[in-house]
């Protein structure tokens, strides 16, 4: 039977269930006058979960109802960067979509169940759990990504999503069934003993494979990334930074609790179908980002490919190569943030300054602006000495690790490749002249400025001193730094 | 006398050649009430299979729920909506046989990966339910309630989410649709409806017509 | 008593602090929050050296060396910031905040009317912050920092008035030169970490004798020992940064600079980086005699030669220049022959009065209004006498009068190269002791053409022409000048007379712990065999009796010779000096051209390099690279990515009918790789 203790463990996530209620009711009984302070609310609703999930961090790992939910130090560090990514993503929001009349409580609360979500799926202990928290989450995004409801795009963009992502559930669930069906149980705790010796070994890696689908439809690797570049272009830019950033934290520990924590016994058959899938996507995500013109589709190939780079550390195996996969979704949520974070703080009603084309002579007309992008766009392309390059030279450490080495020098090629788009956009703003009758200016909010500046600058932060990061990356997988 | 296990495994491969008997029909049929009903048809069947399988609750709770309510629902859309049988079904021969070799090709896939004789494979334990002398219905409540209440609260987080998701996504409060507030007119009071305004009695029948003069203007060109 | 992590955290960042609050809020805080924020910087930080250097050399604390910062970890490699701070570190961390210091107060002078003055600040107090990284370093990597750190202040600063062409011509060479030695001293580094496998200091010096017998297979059918390579590439980024021939020829242009740089970078700190990291790296020097031979000849030879141009340039910084270059030689001469400590010793009695020099030279250029040639000069002593005097005691220290500090340091390197042994020691003793006749010849004439005889400028009155700034100035024919000459403010003549105090009696004092009473201790390490110091200290008797010896010895005489020569041509025959121009002219064109180094580094460097060049733009880079291999290959991308686009057809039924093959494509692959 659940007792105390197991609302303790899940004290973060009771907490945050308990706060969006409540802010889903003060949003009903509150004038549109007094949105503000649900926004700082709801801020200071995700600070507190921080907290909690910082504070009540156990010794170790604990878990609670039967199994069902593990606390740890993955799921620990995960959980605050989803968190911290949300409160950016609610900072940046704010101007964007009070202009477009966007700026409604159900914005808030979904995107806060929608963290929800993720808390629970890194926590997983279990294939229910694991599918529940998963459904939670795209279901908050199907609705958050279709906010704009004027807007057929969004609509469009909306109803893809929701299709391929009804798709893509039913593909893990059915996997999941035959993962059930060859090992006779559903704990991931108990499927890493039952899965080397199942009595249906063909049936388990069967259902193995449709688990992959579900997670590669998550983290968006070719080919099930169809959905990225429409419901990035689709959606409100607000919700783009949103969908851009914490669930691809959750799409990580998604992948490492099914594939770690319950099939690690099978790692040597799920290695090379990663690198299969992490070569479709680097080739994918770096070639057709190349033709883009619109910033945010140009954007979501480049997480596409960046997913792909993830996969590398994936494909590991071993802590090391996990350690690597978090730190990369790490970096790659962060730079995320601060790269849409910048169309937001550009866009104005009326104005979304999406296509590249509008970035023209941004340098003339915004210095720091153009500054913060550049610092995004250099992390992204990984141009030591940011944040980004890091990432990438530890995943492709950690596929060399795996004697992968042809995978890594693919790795190694498309960055390149990659960074012939990122530079684009630098050169645009720096080089070109800015398009007659477009207005540049950037948004007054001062939150929204100092909170983008910070963003961007600890990209640099971060690029010279990784080590604490990466400490506790590595400490979370058991490793010890030497 | 027939033998039980025949006759369970007779039954089972009439339910299931009718499921998915029904499942093509849903999807070649060309009205979409035939193809509603169609549906409702596999889902019966579908739960008729449950049956076979001792899930006795899941089985009645597909009907009741399924069949019962949100079928119903369906049916009562479908006809409402008036959908344009031809726009549905263009292209769907076009794409028939890149379908059915996909298809196939899966098909072949799965049996070579499975294979048959996983068919006789037995990995299940005995019945929980049979082992912990209970039915069906009780048996799942109490694994639901106790082993699997974390699921079980997420599950109804998921419900309300639906719930918001449906509300932000089709209430509508368009700001140029006018509508009254009884409160508001109730608590009107004459000095705000009406203004008085003095003005001199002598004064030129000009003045009076300046306030629509902006609008005339803008009505001009 | 034992050294405390802030105090030294402090003593490097407060000029960190100072360079950016001037650089980053000049426009907000003025002129006076600039430099009073930076000298507030310089000051904290030169009287915690001090502090320091008490702690260490009275209080007897022990060496400080500790990791504060690991920046990352390869494997088993570590790169950290750390500190080490032994006596060496101290007394250099005293001379360089002191001069620094000191040059921080003149700048308020000399820079008063320049437009960069923040900027200026900002600069030098980076350089100041730079110097102390690299001399508390107790690693390489920190070190290495710290040396492209000071070159990069050195190639801002050289440049300083950037519009002037003559100055972006003089950093560019400065930078590119230093690039030939920086490209030795990371081979050096990076032959460091392949043979003993850290970066460390300590580490290293412990597994330094190790060492011996190690080769590395350079050249066929010839095993070079490992000792003398790494000894030989680390000193070649010596050269570079400490102007030894051959690489010595951006020192006399970084004179292009403003005055105070000079001194602070070009004589006083940054060119004695060199020297300082030899010393340091004494452990590893003392296992190879073909490493120290090597740089006893290049610095013998830089000291004589080098000091020959001086004698004949007219330009009163291009004289104090060579004299740097020789100066530097000396004690490049005394780090071969293993008296890493008289060498170091120098090197700090060399920052005191050269510094002073180079400072004294720029109140001679404020008076003259930036007139720096000296046949327009004369007489000037009426007019500034303090300047006249702390110049006058900075070169009697400089050509070693018995009792100034120079005397000192350069006998005790005199003598060490006597004792010395080792091969070549014969050529050195030979070049140092031509040397310091050749020092007393330059260094004479240019305090009598500069301070005595007649004027040879004369004052015209412009009527209405006031206050104005430098560029003014080169309307002017040579030696007219808008007003008469006059002494400078107070910050120009107090560091001068706060630099003569040392420059006369550091050594005095000195000496007898530095080089003979083993006060450096475990920094630096000689061999038994090699101890030249160790021989002389049974002949030492004292600061004193030194002294008196020295009106005895060689030297003096050479020096007491050459002033007789140039008293009477300068002072007596003024005429005499054309004379034995053109008496000697083919001698002195080979001077005055400096004996053509430059111009073969043009001809065949710079030029060859231009060709070559030129040629791998056309051929490689034009038709290969760009042609084929980067548009080619951009092209093909482009035509691959433009095909995958029409991929993404916006059809939903596309993308899950891509998902559904991804799936039969993984259940297939899976299939395949099962059989």
């Amino acid at each position: 039977m659940p007792n105390f203790n197991d609302i303790l463990v899940l004290l973060p996530e009771f907490y945050l269930v308990a706060a969006a209620c409540l802010l889903l009711l003060l949003d009903a009984f509150m004038k549109p006058e007094q949105r503000g302070l649900l926004h700082w609310l709801s801020i200071a609703v995700l600070l507190v979960a921080v907290y909690l999930v910082v504070a009540g961090q156990p010794d170790g790992t604990a878990t609670a109802f039967n199994g069902m939910f593990v606390r740890d130090r993955v799921a620990e560090i995960l959980k605050v960067f989803a968190l911290l990514c949300t409160v950016l993503v609610f900072v940046y929001a704010r101007p964007y979509l009070a202009d477009r009349k966007l700026f409604v409580g159900e914005f808030y609360t979904l995107a806060i169940f929608a963290v929800i979500g993720i808390m629970l799926l890194v926590s997983a202990g279990n294939l229910v759990t694991v599918y529940l928290g998963l459904e939670l989450l795209t279901l908050s995004s199907y609705a958050l990504v279709a906010l704009n409801r004027d807007s057929p795009l969004s609509s469009e963009a909306a109803i893809k999503y929701f299709v391929l992502g009804a798709l893509a559930s039913g593909m893990l669930l059915y996997g999941m069934s035959m993962v059930y069906g060859a090992t006779g149980t559903l704990s991931l705790a108990q499927l890493h003993g039952a899965a080397a010796h199942s009595a249906m070994p063909n049936l388990l890696l069967f259902g193995l494979i449709f688990m992959i689908i579900g997670i590669g439809f998550k983290l968006g690797v070719a080919p099930f990334h169809m959905w990225i570049p429409d419901v990035y272009q689709g959606a409100p830019t607000a919700v783009t930074v949103f969908i851009g950033s914490a669930p691809k934290l959750a799409a990580f520990g998604m992948a490492y609790r099914l594939l770690e924590s319950g099939l690690g016994d099978l790692a040597q058959h799920w290695q090379l179908m990663l690198a299969v899938l992490a070569v479709l996507s680097l080739a994918i995500g770096n070639l057709v980002a190349i033709v883009q013109s619109n910033l945010k589709r140009l954007l979501a190939y480049s997480t596409i490919s960046h997913m792909g780079y993830l996969l590398l550390g994936l494909v590991n195996a071993g802590p090391e190569g996990y350690a690597a996969a978090m730190f990369y979704a790490i970096s790659y949520a962060l730079m995320s943030t601060a790269a849409f974070g910048v169309i937001l703080a550009l866009a104005r009603a009326g104005f979304e300054c999406e296509e590249i084309d509008d970035f023209k002579g941004l340098n003339q007309r915004s210095p720091w602006m153009a500054f913060l992008m550049l610092l995004a766009m250099f992390s992204l392309a990984g141009v030591p000495p940011l944040f980004g390059f890091f990432a990438k030279l530890l995943v492709l450490q950690a596929a060399i690790d795996a004697n992968m080495l042809w995978l890594a020098i693919v790795g190694a090629v498309f960055a390149i490749i990659g960074l012939y788009y990122y530079l684009r956009v630098v050169k645009v703003m720096y080089f070109d002249k800015p398009q007659d009758g477009v207005r540049l200016e950037v948004q007054q909010d001062v939150s929204l400025r100092w909170m983008l500046s910070l963003n961007a600058l600890l990209l640099l932060v971060l690029g010279l001193c990784w080590g604490p990061l990466l400490g506790w990356c590595r400490a979370a997988f058991g490793l010890v730094s030497a | 006398m027939i033998d039980p296990n025949l006759f369970q495994l007779i039954c089972f491969y009439a339910f299931g050649v009718v499921t998915v008997g029904a499942a093509l029909a849903v999807i070649t049929l060309k009205n979409s009430v035939h193809a509603v009903l169609a549906l409702v048809l596999t889902f019966f069947s579908t739960a008729c299979i449950w049956l076979l399988a001792e899930a006795e609750f899941l089985a009645i709770a597909l009907i009741v729920v399924y069949v019962g309510a949100v079928m119903v629902l369906f049916l009562f859309v479908v006809m409402m909506l008036d959908i344009k049988q031809e726009q549905v079904r263009e292209g769907f021969i076009r794409y028939l046989p890149v379908g059915i070799v996909v298809a196939l090709v899966m098909l072949v896939e799965m049996l070579a990966l499975i294979g048959v004789r996983a068919m006789q494979a037995i990995p299940m334990g005995a019945n929980p339910a049979a082992a912990a002398g209970m039915s069906n219905t009780a048996w799942l409540g109490t694994a639901l309630y106790t082993q699997y209440l974390l699921p079980f609260e997420i599950a109804a987080l998921i419900l309300t989410v639906g719930v918001v998701a449906a509300v932000a996504l089709t209430l509508r409060q368009r700001a140029d649709r006018r509508h009254e507030s009884a409160s508001q007119q109730v608590r009107v009071n004459a000095r705000d409806r009406v203004r008085i305004v003095k003005m001199a009695a002598e004064q030129p029948a000009r003045t009076t017509a300046q306030p629509q003069q902006p609008g005339d203007q803008e009505a001009k060109p | 008593m034992t050294l405390s992590t802030s105090i030294l955290l402090t003593i490097a960042l407060a000029p960190l602090v100072g360079c950016l609050l001037a650089g980053f809020l000049g426009k907000q805080i003025g002129r006076v929050g600039a430099h009073s924020v930076t000298i507030l910087g310089l000051l904290v930080s030169c009287g915690l050296s001090f502090y320091v250097l008490y702690q260490i050399t009275a209080g007897g604390a022990p060496a400080y060396n500790h990791n504060l910062y690991t920046w990352f970890e390869i494997g088993r490699f570590s790169a950290s910031v750390g500190f080490l701070v032994d006596r060496l570190t101290a007394m250099m961390m005293v001379v360089v905040t002191f001069v620094s210091l000191l040059v921080h107060v003149y700048t308020i002078g000399y820079m008063a009317d320049d437009d960069g003055y923040q900027r200026f600040f900002s600069y030098i107090s980076l350089f100041t912050f730079s110097m102390l990284m690299l001399v508390m370093s107790n690693n390489f990597m920190q070190l290495f920092f710290g040396w492209e750190a000071v070159g990069l202040v050195s190639y801002l600063l050289i440049g300083f008035w950037y519009k002037r062409p003559t100055a972006i011509f003089a950093n560019l060479k400065a930078f590119l030169v230093n690039r030939v030695g920086d490209f030795g001293f990371l081979l050096g580094i990076a032959a460091v970490l392949y043979f003993l496998g850290s970066l460390d200091y300590q580490t290293v010096f412990a597994a330094a004798p190790g060492l011996v017998g190690k080769t590395l297979q350079i050249t066929q059918n010839h095993a070079w020992d490992a000792a003398t390579v790494i000894g030989v590439l680390l000193f070649i980024g010596a050269m570079g940064k400490s102007a030894q021939v051959p690489l010595h020829v951006w020192l006399p242009d970084s004179m292009e600079g403003p005055t105070p740089i000079s001194a602070l970078i070009h004589a006083a700190t940054m060119v004695t980086a060199g020297i300082f990291m030899v010393a340091r790296m004494s452990p590893i020097y003392e296992l190879s005699q073909g490493a120290l031979s090597f740089v006893m000849v290049i610095g013998a030879t830089g000291a004589l030669f080098t000091g020959l141009i001086g004698i004949v340039q007219n330009d009163i910084k291009r004289v104090v220049a060579y004299s740097t270059l020789s100066q530097l030689g000396y004690m490049t001469v005394a780090l071969g022959v293993s008296a890493y400590s008289g060498a170091v010793f120098h090197l700090m009695t060399h920052a005191f009065f050269k510094a002073l020099l180079f400072l004294g030279a720029g109140s001679v250029i404020i008076a003259m209004h930036h007139e720096q040639d000296m046949r327009y000069m004369g007489g000037l002593r009426k007019y500034m006498p303090i300047t006249w005097i702390t110049m006058w005691i900075g070169s009697l220290a400089l050509v070693a009068i018995p009792f100034t500090s120079g005397f000192y340091s350069k006998d005790a390197i005199i003598e060490a190269v006597g004792a010395s042994h080792r091969w070549g020691s014969g050529y050195a003793y030979f070049c140092v002791l031509a040397g310091a006749f050749v020092t007393a010849l330059y260094t004479f004439r240019q305090m009598y053409l500069t301070f005595h005889g007649k004027e040879r400028f004369t004052v015209v009155e412009h009527h209405g022409h006031g206050h104005h700034d430098h560029d003014d100035h080169g309307h002017h024919k040579p030696g007219e000048l808008a007003h008469a000459p006059h002494e400078s403010p107070w910050v120009v003549t107090l560091p001068l007379i706060l630099l003569a105090i040392p420059s006369l009696l550091v050594g005095f004092f000195t000496i007898g712990p530095m080089l003979f009473g083993g006060w450096f201790g475990q920094a630096i390490h000689v061999e038994e065999a090699n101890n030249v110091l160790g021989e002389l200290a049974g002949e030492f008797h004292g600061a004193a009796a030194m002294a008196l010896h020295g009106f005895w010895s060689w030297p003096f005489g050479l020096v007491a010779l050459a002033f007789v020569i140039t008293t009477y041509i300068y002072l007596f025959n003024p005429a005499m000096a054309g004379k034995i121009k053109t008496a000697f002219k083919p001698l002195w064109t080979v001077l005055d051209r400096k004996y053509w180094v430059d111009d073969v580094y043009f001809a065949v460097f710079a030029r060859g390099g231009v060709k070559l060049g030129r040629l791998f733009w056309k051929a490689g880079d034009a038709a290969v690279i760009d042609g084929a291999l980067v548009n080619g290959s951009a092209g093909v991308v482009q035509r691959i990515a433009a095909g995958m686009r029409k991929l993404q057809s916006g059809y939903l039924y596309h993308y899950a009918f891509a998902m559904i093959l991804g799936l039969i494509l993984l259940l297939g692959g899976f299939w395949l790789v099962g059989q």
